[in-house]
């Protein structure tokens, strides 16, 4: 298997931390990204997926656990110059354009401003060509330049959101559903942008997104959440053909096809939290199924698992 | 069926600093009483802008209603008071918006925000107030609602928050709802669940639903009917099934081609090429025209008039004239027009299961 790029180990983010209205947004979260692959990250609504994405970026410090990027911890204290660094090799793609964006930026100034910071650009020329080519790669106009965000379509507003990311030449990146707000076909024109950005230049991708069938084109691993919890991991193409976690085989089930005879036809299943019946001595951990393929689950739970194979 | 809303000859545009945009380019439709229009289309095609021209809520600073009515209850919405819209605007019309934290007050515990439209347009007590936004929040699947009536939105996930928009959209059982996409930020599950509840309440108290979305897949679970937007035009309406498994437009081939699917290991998802028209100096023919393989010479000249397809299929390509030539559309949709009775490609299915 590839090299390591980041390394999550018993990763914890409580909101309001010890007081009543604690709320445990990530709960001992384990795993691995691989240099290059694109990890995808699916699950309920609140259940912690943005806030993982936040913690790895540094945005929230951990409750406890550990972020490794390269080997390096990402929590620890780090000199100004190690820091600055360290915001360029790692961008995070926001899930809400508005909030995401300064409305009294223009344009040219929201892309630049990365550019700027990391003195990327050796001349107020080269400067323009590079935002210039950020636009066409997302899909937009050089007249949208001058504009200010309020006057583009939320579509559009992700995807200056996109070339602001880009623009810094980053490693790795966190899209927090870079594509929710975007029509299909810009879906599939981003989408394969950034496939073909990771051939280019080896990008690693934490892919967050609701979206099951992007999910799991984009994606080489997914992992799928539940309350805070990792509850299942693997190969994209395993998750979806033999998934075991009762809440993974819930979500498959409620995928909407583009496809309206299958969609009056359909059933959906529901996943109860406390079908486990879990006793109080049981462990309930992370097992390996098939390589690679882990869920969330206790013994007995994993024989089930082993023999429905 | 009872018309409950029409759209006519809408136009209108933005005044900015780089010109004139011309947002919205001749959009006709109604709504009929209890049925859900599914509105789709690219980004910046204008789907929001027309359903926020219906509530009147662009900036009148800057936009230029040019033509058209918008009707709905004998009233041509856009010549009434801004005190008679409010009025209707959070009872009789309501809107989802397609981003939660913009309709949200950051500042206004999430308790107040949806007992406020039960108080102002239903008379509600404060008790009853409560009661009733406790329920709401139940509604649409919000964990601990109790709770949450004291939290404030950004202590909410995305999807939510997009909840609490819903609920407060529902206080008043609307006679007109209408979503911008409602669901984007959601799971499939909570996604699934709120679908079925806005179809229940459909059928309870027969609400009309304006439902804007990208996502096909909801577009096909939800709609009874489909209207598809180009540059700020109708490029085609159907019923779902006609639009699904007959599409006539080329922006709506191109549309149904860009879905990967959950079984077939695409290379590359298919994209439509080239960007969006620009609306400063929208093209004159057939908007779409630059980026479509199907372009006839006459669609760089002259704007394609509905061509009509069926009783309820239109479509705004000069394809379907009658000297036009005949253009096979991509294969993906050869296969879905396999299954519709009608299209040239229907191949009746053998044995007696459907
Ligand atoms: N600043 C905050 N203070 C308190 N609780 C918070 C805060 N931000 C998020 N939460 C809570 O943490 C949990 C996880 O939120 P998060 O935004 O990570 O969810 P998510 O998986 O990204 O959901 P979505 O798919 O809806 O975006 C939720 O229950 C949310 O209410
Ligand atoms: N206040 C405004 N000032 C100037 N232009 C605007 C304004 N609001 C919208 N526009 C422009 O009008 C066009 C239509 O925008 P609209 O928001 O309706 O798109 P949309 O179809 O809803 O797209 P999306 O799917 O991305 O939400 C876009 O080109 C947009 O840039
Ligand atoms: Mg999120
Ligand atoms: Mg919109």
């Amino acid at each position: 298997m590839a090299e390591k790029l980041l390394e999550i180990k018993n990763l914890k983010l409580y909101f309001n931390e010890g007081k009543k209205n604690e709320v445990r947004a990530v709960d001992d979260v384990s795993f691995d990204i691989y240099k290059g692959e694109t990890l995808g990250i699916v699950g309920e609504s609140g259940c912690g997926k943005s806030t993982t994405g936040r913690t790895i970026i540094r945005l929230y410090n951990a409750t406890d656990g550990q972020v490794l990027y390269d080997g390096a911890d990402v929590h620890t204290k780090k000199s100004k110059a190690e820091l600055k660094e360290f915001n360029r090799k790692m961008q995070m793609i926001f899930q809400d354009p508005y909030a995401s964006l300064n409305p009294r930026m223009k344009v040219l100034d929201i892309i630049a401003e990365g550019i700027d910071i990391h003195g990327l650009a050796k001349s107020p020329k080269e400067r323009m060509e590079r935002v210039y080519a950020l636009l066409e790669t997302v899909g937009l106009n050089k007249e949208h330049i001058n504009r200010y965000p309020h006057e583009f379509s939320g579509g559009q507003r992700q995807r200056i959101g996109i070339a602001r990311a880009l623009a810094v030449e980053p490693e790795f990146i966190i899209a927090d559903e870079p594509i929710s707000a975007l029509d299909v076909s810009i879906q599939a024109q981003v989408v394969n942008l950034l496939k073909e950005l990771q051939e280019e230049r080896g990008l690693t991708y934490l892919f967050i997104a609701h979206d099951l069938s992007m999910v799991k084109y984009i994606s080489d691993r997914i992992g799928v959440m539940y309350f805070g919890k990792l509850v299942e991991i693997g190969p994209a193409e395993k998750l979806y053909t033999t998934p075991c976690h009762p809440y993974t085989k819930s979500l498959l089930s409620a995928i909407p096809l583009p496809d309206p005879e299958y969609e009056r036809n359909r059933v959906r299943v529901s996943y109860d939290p406390k079908s486990h019946n879990y006793a109080e001595d049981e462990e309930v951990k992370m097992r390996e199924v098939t390589p690679g393929h882990f869920v969330l689950c206790s013994e007995r739970e994993f024989e089930l698992i082993q023999q429905e194979k | 069926m009872e018309k409950i809303l029409e759209v006519k000859d809408l136009e209108l545009s933005f005044d900015t600093f780089a010109g004139e945009v011309k947002a919205i380019r001749g959009v006709n439709f109604d709504v009929l009483k209890g049925e859900t229009l599914a509105i789709v289309g690219e980004s910046g095609s204008g789907k929001s802008v027309t359903t926020k021209s219906i509530m009147r809520l662009l900036p009148d600073s800057s936009t230029r209603y040019k033509n058209g009515a918008i009707n709905f209850d004998g009233k041509n919405l856009l010549s009434i008071s801004e005190k008679e819209m409010q009025k209707i605007r959070g009872k009789d019309i309501s809107m989802i918006f397609q981003d939660p934290m913009t309709s949200l007050n950051p500042t206004m515990t999430i308790g107040k925000q949806i007992m406020e439209p039960l108080l102002k347009h239903r008379g509600l007590s404060k008790k009853e107030a409560r009661t009733n936004a406790i329920e709401l929040l139940t509604l649409v699947g919000m964990p601990e609602p109790e709770a949450r009536m004291k939290e404030y939105p950004h202590q909410q996930s995305g999807g939510q928050r997009q909840r609490i928009v819903i609920a407060i959209a529902l206080a008043c059982n609307p006679k007109l709802l209408i979503a911008d996409e409602p669901t984007t930020a959601l799971d499939v599950t909570i996604q699934a669940q709120i679908l079925e509840l806005m179809k229940d309440l459909q059928k309870k108290i027969s609400t009309s639903i304006i439902f804007i979305t990208h996502d096909l897949g909801v577009v096909a679970n939800v709609a009874d009917r489909v209207a598809v937007m180009y540059g700020g035009q109708i490029v085609e309406v159907g019923t779902v099934d006609e639009i699904f498994y007959n599409p006539q437009h080329p922006y709506t081939w191109g549309l149904l081609s860009s879905m990967p699917s959950l079984d077939l290991g695409e290379d590359k998802l298919y994209a439509i090429p080239g960007t969006p028209p620009d609306l400063l100096n929208p093209p004159i023919g057939d908007a779409f025209a630059l980026r479509s393989e199907y372009a006839l010479a006459i669609d760089l000249e002259e704007r394609p008039p509905l061509f009509q397809v069926s009783d309820t299929h239109y479509a705004a390509t000069w394809l379907l004239h009658p000297e036009a030539p005949v253009v096979t559309p991509p294969p993906a949709i050869v296969e879905r027009m396999k299954k519709f009775p009608g299209s040239r490609y229907y191949e009746e299915k053998h044995g007696g299961e459907s």
